[in-house]
Formats: structure tokens, C-alpha cells, sequence
């Protein structure tokens, strides 16, 4: 009997949905076990690094990864993974655009580390000890993993082959994309496991869309008693349907929340907020155009509703990566 | 920075801007001209692009409401404008290095002077670097746009 493909599942800087996502499996995990030979899985199974780093350049068929890059242990490991696996899939948006996480990259490293460990009305902490990456307590040195500077995507420190975003990833396409890599019926290198099409597309509510959208007042989603069959932004609720991709299975649209762009932008999109941002600008309508700027101040937290999950990979977030290269974060 | 002069990208309309000039003497004194068919056309990521390659400033020129030859393509520009200068601070841009202006000028001549006049006032900004300015500046009380300062008939 031929040996079994070999895959490493993993998380770095993650919240664990992800996992949570492939073991949302649920019997077909079973099969999948049966098909593959999990050599690592740190969430669900125990296996060390060590045992890894044993195996030949390349033996492993897929590397599932998850999470953001934020320290050096999630640098190492992905650069570990990549070295041993002929192909890495990016899971989630973490992995993909840096997702949540990736809203830190508007913070220092420094306003960051200030906050949680001495400003924040929770924080009891007279020393001010901070976390170091060497400490002597009995003798012994302990050691931490470096804290870079910003959030990175998986792209940004390794190549990736394969993308599924979403937060998390619904089962389905994670089944898909291991029976695809299995049967090897694969997109080309670089494609997302996802449809092409913008949510929009195939959203449930765009039945009911009006002929010409117009928003005229902007309100949160807890302001208004929502008609399920319509579409939020005919109600003026700010939703990422027109510039996210599909794929998703429209769980947050069918339980009355409007689209947060999880799914990123659709294909051939770098800069998905900037795509949310013209599709909105598109919509707006004011009565006087002096009031146009005071509908926009309407918006809490412009930056963040935008760019989400997506910021490291943006125009200008890509361009603040560049000032912080990562090899001279390193020791 | 008494010396610093800072680098505006300029993207205007054609329809509007500077079209009655057969040979292009409104773009002397503006070194990174952008003229497109129809505001509408520009691309909040073309002006996100500017600020990532260097740009100090960028400045849009689109048509006076009413005016836009394609129905509403400066009303949809300005828009992105407004949003993008809420979202500058969060990047540590301030919001001042973006400016719109909606009213018409078909010789151009005046192009050069406005973007004279957007480098005069964030010289003292000094240059664009990302998460630099201070995150209250671009709140002041600066008015979102230019408009009415000059009529549609030049």
C-alpha cells in the first residue's frame, strides 16, 4: 500500500477558530485521517516540532497554516513549514491579510506593550515588568519568542500556494481543498480556494435591493429593526457585501449581520478597504454636498471598518511593513 | 523645513480641467499631473498609491456639482475623498496632505498656482512619512473641501 500524503496543520498568531473550522469536519475528519498521515497539529494532537524538523525537505504534501506572523516563533515555524512541505496553504484570514490582528499594525510595538502592560485601567503592575525576550529566574534562562514590530500576513514572510480565507473558513471549502489537493485538482499557484464573485452576488437579500441604492443616513446594525429579505444598505447599514468575496455560505447575512469583509477582497483586488471605501462613496447621498462630509463623520472608526481583516496587505500597509524589514527585527 | 518643498500629485478632470490648453503650458510648475476622463475614474487606491510612492500631498480637481459630463463622477470622487481623509489619521497622515477642489478651470492655468498653493500650506507638515504626523492634527477644523473660493466661469 503507497504511503499516505503527509500534512502538518498549524497555528500561529491565531484565536484557534480556524482549527476549530477543521475540526468542524466532524465525520469527515475520520476520512480524512484515513487519507492522510497528520505529522503535526498542535491544537488537536501531540506532536513536537522536533519530530518536523526530522523529516526530509519537501515530504510533506500540504502544510495548513493559520494565524498571522507576529513573533519570531511563528516566523521560525512557518519558514520550517515551508521547507518541508511542497505546498502551504494559507487558512483564514490571519494567514491570508492578517486579518483582526492586523489592526495592531495602526499601533507601535511600543504604544502596544505601554498599554497592555502598564496604561490599561485593568493593569496592576508597579514594576513595570514587561515581557523580555531573556530572564534568569533561578539560574536558568528562560526565553520568549521576539515580538516584530508589526503584524505580517503569511505571504509577507514566506511563499504561499494556496489561500482560504475567512474567519473562520467554513468546512466545506476546507474539505474541498484537501480533496482537490489529494485528487491534485488545483487552480493555478496563488489562487484563492474560493469563488471569484463578490458576495453581493449571491447574497439572499439582494432579492429585495432596490434599483438604485442610496444611503442617507448611516446607522449600526442594533439601531434598526432589519426586514430579513433586505438588503442592510438600502437601511443605511454598512455592510462589505460589494467588494468581499463570495464563498463564505452567507452565515453572518442569514443571521441578520451585515457582511465585515472576512472573506477579502474578490479576485485581482490588492487593496480591499480602498474598494470598500469607493463602493460606499458610490452610494452616499446627501441633499447638499456640504453635508456629504458630515454624513462620512457618521462612521466610527473609519480605518478599522475598512481595513479590518486586510491591513497588512493594503497599499499604505505594505508600504509601513517596508520601514520595519524584518530581518533587522531579528537578533 | 523652510526648504522642504513638497511633492503634490495632482489628478484632475478632464472635462474641466485644463482642456482648452493645446499645448499644455498649464502643466509647467506641476510635476505630477494626472488628468483623467472624469473624476469618477480616480481610484481611491490611486490616490493611496501617491502617498505610498512618495507623494507629500495630493490634490483633485473635479467638476462643480452639477457639472460632471458623466451625471455624478464628482460627487462620487468627492466622497472618497471625505473617507479617505478619515482614514489618513489612522495611518498617521494627516488628513490636510489631501485636498479637493470642486470648480472648473478649461484653460488650466490655474492648476499650478492650486498646487503651489496645497504645497504652501503642509510645507510645514514636512514630508509624508507614514505614522509621523500627530494623529490630532488631522482633526482640525480644516474645511473637507475647497469650493466656491472661485466661480465656474474662468
Amino acid at each position: 500500500m503507497a504511503q499516505k500524503p503527509k500534512v502538518a496543520i498549524t497555528w500561529l498568531g491565531a484565536c484557534g477558530g480556524c482549527d476549530m473550522a477543521v475540526v468542524d469536519l466532524d465525520a469527515g475528519l475520520l476520512d480524512v485521517a484515513d487519507r492522510l498521515d497528520i505529522v503535526l497539529w498542535p491544537v488537536a494532537l501531540d506532536f513536537k516540532y522536533k519530530d518536523v524538523e526530522a523529516l526530509a525537505d519537501c515530504s510533506l504534501a500540504l502544510a495548513i497554516i493559520s494565524g498571522c506572523v507576529r513573533n519570531d516563533e511563528h516566523l521560525e515555524i512557518a519558514r520550517l513549514l515551508r521547507q518541508k512541505a511542497g505546498l502551504v496553504l494559507a487558512l483564514g484570514a490571519c494567514a491570508c491579510f492578517g486579518g483582526t490582528p492586523g489592526l495592531a499594525n495602526f499601533s507601535s510595538r511600543q504604544a502596544i506593550l505601554d498599554f497592555v502592560y502598564r496604561d490599561s485601567p485593568t493593569v496592576e503592575n508597579p514594576e513595570g515588568t514587561i515581557p523580555q525576550e531573556k530572564s534568569l529566574v533561578n539560574g536558568h534562562t528562560l526565553t520568549l519568542p521576539a515580538f516584530h514590530e508589526k503584524v505580517r500576513a503569511l505571504r509577507q514572510v514566506i511563499a504561499v500556494d494556496y489561500f482560504l480565507p475567512g474567519c473562520p473558513p467554513p468546512p466545506q471549502l476546507i474539505s474541498q481543498a484537501i480533496n482537490a489537493v489529494l485528487a491534485g485538482d488545483l487552480p493555478p499557484k496563488g489562487s484563492a480556494l474560493a469563488p471569484r464573485r463578490a458576495l453581493c452576488d449571491v447574497c439572499p437579500r439582494n432579492r429585495k435591493k432596490p434599483a438604485r441604492l442610496e444611503i442617507t443616513q448611516i446607522r449600526q446594525i442594533h439601531e434598526v429593526e432589519t426586514d430579513p429579505d433586505y438588503c442592510f444598505l438600502e437601511e443605511g447599514i454598512l455592510c462589505m457585501g460589494p467588494a468581499t468575496r463570495s464563498g463564505c455560505g452567507e452565515t453572518c447575512i442569514s443571521n441578520n449581520m451585515p457582511c465585515r469583509g472576512c472573506f477579502g477582497p474578490v479576485a485581482g483586488v490588492e487593496d480591499a478597504g480602498t474598494k470598500h471605501l469607493s463602493a460606499l462613496a458610490s452610494i452616499l447621498r446627501t441633499e447638499q454636498y456640504f453635508d456629504l462630509a458630515q454624513l462620512v463623520d457618521t462612521i466610527p472608526d473609519p480605518a478599522g471598518f475598512f481595513y479590518r481583516f486586510t491591513q497588512p496587505v493594503s497599499i499604505l500597509g505594505k508600504a509601513a511593513l517596508k520601514m520595519h524589514p524584518l530581518d533587522k527585527e531579528r537578533p | 523645513m523652510e526648504n522642504f518643498n513638497p511633492r503634490i500629485v495632482c489628478f484632475s478632470c478632464k472635462f474641466g480641467w485644463g482642456y482648452l490648453d493645446p499645448h499644455k503650458d498649464s502643466l509647467k510648475g506641476v510635476t505630477h499631473w494626472v488628468p483623467v476622463a472624469c473624476s469618477g475614474k480616480i481610484d481611491a487606491a490611486h490616490i493611496l498609491e501617491a502617498f505610498s510612492k512618495g507623494a507629500d500631498g495630493v490634490l483633485v480637481l473635479v467638476c462643480p456639482e452639477g457639472d460632471c459630463h458623466l451625471q455624478d463622477g464628482n460627487f462620487k470622487t468627492e466622497a472618497k475623498v471625505f473617507l479617505l481623509q478619515r482614514i489618513l489619521p489612522s495611518w498617521g497622515l494627516d488628513s490636510r496632505r489631501l485636498r479637493v477642489i470642486a470648480a472648473m478651470n478649461p484653460d488650466g492655468e490655474k492648476i499650478p498656482a492650486l498646487v503651489r498653493d496645497l504645497a504652501a500650506q503642509i510645507a510645514h507638515l514636512g514630508p509624508a512619512r507614514l505614522f509621523a504626523d500627530s494623529p490630532a492634527a488631522g482633526q482640525e477644523a480644516e474645511p473637507a473641501a475647497v469650493r466656491g473660493s472661485f466661480s465656474a466661469s474662468w
